[in-house]
């Protein structure tokens, strides 16, 4: 394979950014370290501390916070977080790739309307649509209404309260950060080289499963980053739709900043959160790197 | 850890409510739904002092903002329990009892309780109990206390508080344990009793457990007294019971910071709102138990009567301030609802 080699004789100002570069990025620099890496850092430091008597947080070093991080009650509740995050993602993928397609392949005008479509709900707060489901699913709602009016069920039927209400909670809020990224990179696609694959010999499904799909990869990854990640710490869904019957590990973060008060917990739950999301994104990096070479 | 504590100090500072101070302004931290906004503009139009409110969700919310310091409150509005710690601490003034005519009107029966044996440092705002809600259409068995509700014929039929602290309480009663004696013996005896609880229950809920109730997707609920009170105005087949085991009382309170600066308005806002015509505004629209006893005299027949609002008396347990146990209480709920 050919590496690019970056020529030692091309000129200084091309390879180093000058005064402008910076000027331009001083925004975005202090940007990251006031909202990103203080607060991180204010985590960490948080997460080998002791509680006190009333919930400040006494400056000590234990490692009795990670200790308990690593207790099977909460690694128990990281991994059904995880399930119920990936499973989210997945009819998410399902639900959104064709909506997705159909945009990019669109005619301009028609695309224009339906990418509003997309963004539509985002006019109303996120709690009032939450709520709105609740009207819905709710045992005297409308989805029992209906389905009893049609003489489809007999009597009214349990859907708020239950995980199911969660998962559907979690694919509305999320549906339409997995269709803008794939609509990007389907956007992107040249048809030239569908028509290549049809050319070749490939039916519609191999030239699907060859061609388009990873072509469409950057999408589909931006897009399960961009759901998953935000899915697996929701809190809220699962205390309004769910009942809080069931914890994620976004509520047991929560309860330690509010009810427990046990901020040095809290923050080494938090400080673990973000080691796993760190990881996992550094794996996932390497095994692009070796698929590329 | 000084250079920590000063970058702590500065994103406080920004980030939170930038309370500025003029002479004539009273900073008010208090609960959200519990200040009707008639009474604010009340008293503004009568003294021309300028309220800054702003409200919290939680005891642990208050007790988290004013320990990380940074803000600058007038008044607070702690339960009885979070008044105890933050008197042991030193971190209430003292009233001047003097400027606080109107205290006249409040019943004995809610002054110098534990939390506040002298009461110098607090003045009761509204009190109530957490008690059994029955939809007495659905549920045709008497209904008397803990064991009652918690029974496998009303499984996914329940609404309960999501609080930690209320659920360990009530297995506690129903044991004939004490609830503010939180220890690793009491808890292991608890465990087991609220391992099946948990189970039963449809939905937990704090902030608005009436809802459940109301929607039909529940028949029983353990709630406030106040969400209670509102549920029988609803509809009379909401009947709210005492648990025979004992309830909880709590008495939410007026208090102000030893770092208030504007002390004499605060004082001014307690004498207001123990007038008893404001303090029937607040009944008319939070149905909690008043302790002021002359504004009850101003109240409907109809709003004395009801039981939520007004109950019998009964087995009333009051909470004390229990430290570090509640992380332990946090971690055992935590560990049971997860393991269904």
């Amino acid at each position: 394979m050919t590496v690019p080699v970056v020529s030692d004789h091309a000129p200084a100002d091309r390879r180093r950014p000058g005064w402008k570069a910076w000027a331009l990025l001083t925004p975005m620099v202090l940007w990251l370290l006031l909202f990103v890496i203080v607060p991180a850092a204010i985590l960490f430091v948080y997460s080998f501390c002791e509680r006190d008597e009333v919930g400040g947080v006494i400056f000590s070093f234990t490692l009795d916070n990670y200790q308990r991080v690593l207790d099977p009650v909460y690694l128990l509740i990281f991994v059904r977080s995880v399930g119920y995050a990936g499973l989210t993602t997945l009819i998410c993928v399902v639900l959104g790739y064709p909506v997705a397609y159909y945009i990019a392949r669109a005619t301009e005008e028609r695309r224009n309307r339906l990418l509003l479509l997309v963004m539509v709900p985002f006019w109303t707060s996120f709690l009032i649509r939450t709520y709105a489901w609740i009207t819905i699913l709710k045992q005297e709602g409308l989805l029992n209404g209906l389905l009893q009016s049609m003489h489809l069920t007999s009597g009214p039927l349990s859907f708020l309260y239950t995980p199911t209400a969660v998962v559907i909670g979690l694919v509305y809020a999320y549906l339409p950060f997995m269709i803008l990224p794939i609509y990007g990179s389907a956007e992107k696609l040249d048809h030239a080289l569908i028509e290549a694959a049809y050319d070749l010999g490939a039916g519609p499904l191999r030239a699907f499963s060859a061609v388009i799909v990873p072509l469409t990869m950057p999408g589909i990854a931006a897009g399960t980053l961009l759901v998953f990640v935000p899915a697996i710490g929701m809190f809220a869904i699962t205390d309004l739709m769910g009942g809080a019957k069931v914890p994620m590990i976004g509520n047991v973060i929560q309860n330690q900043f509010l009810q427990a008060r046990d901020w040095p917990f809290g923050a080494a739950l938090g400080v673990g959160f973000m080691l796993m999301f760190a990881i996992t994104y550094a794996l996932l990096q390497r095994r692009g790197a070796r698929l590329a070479e | 850890m000084k250079v920590l504590k000063s970058l702590l100090l500065t994103l406080t500072l920004l980030l939170g409510p930038a309370a500025l101070h003029a002479a004539g302004e009273l900073n008010l931290f208090g609960w959200s739904e519990y200040i009707p906004q008639e009474v604010l503009d009340g008293f503004t139009a009568e003294t021309g002092i300028k309220v800054n409110f702003e409200t919290y969700a939680s005891n642990e919310e208050l007790l988290a903002k004013l320990v990380a310091g940074g803000s600058n409150y007038d008044l607070i509005q702690p339960s009885d329990y979070t008044a105890e710690v933050l008197i042991r601490r030193n971190m209430l003034a003292p009233l001047n009892l003097a400027l606080l005519t109107n205290c006249k009107n409040l019943g004995l029966g809610f002054l110098k309780l534990p939390h506040d044996p002298q009461g110098k440092f607090t003045v009761p705002y509204m009190t109530g109990t957490v008690g059994i809600v029955v939809n007495t259409e659905k549920v045709k068995t008497p209904i008397k206390g803990y064991k009652d509700v918690f029974q496998a014929k009303y499984k996914n039929r329940l609404v309960v508080l999501n609080d930690n602290r209320e659920i360990v309480t009530w297995a506690l009663c129903s044991l004939g344990l004490t609830p503010n004696d939180i220890t690793p013996a009491s808890l292991a005896k608890a465990r087991p009793v609220i391992a099946e609880w948990v189970k039963l229950v449809k939905v937990f809920d704090s902030d608005s457990p009436k809802t459940a109730l109301l929607n039909g997707d529940v028949d029983l609920g353990i709630v406030w007294s106040g969400e209670a009170a509102i549920l029988w105005n609803e509809n009379k087949k909401f009947k709210y019971v005492l648990p025979a085991e004992g309830a909880h009382q709590f008495i939410d309170v007026l208090a102000i910071p030893a770092a208030a600066k504007n002390q004499a308005a605060a004082h001014q806002f307690i004498n207001y709102i123990l007038r008893p015509e404001v303090s029937k505004i607040i009944s008319d629209k939070f149905p909690y138990t008043n302790p002021n006893l002359a504004a009850r005299k101003l109240l409907t027949a109809e709003q004395l009567a009801n039981p939520a609002s007004y109950p019998a008396s009964a087995n009333l347990k009051i909470f004390r301030d229990i430290g570090k146990a509640a992380a332990d209480i946090d971690k055992l709920v935590t560990d049971l609802k997860s393991a269904q």
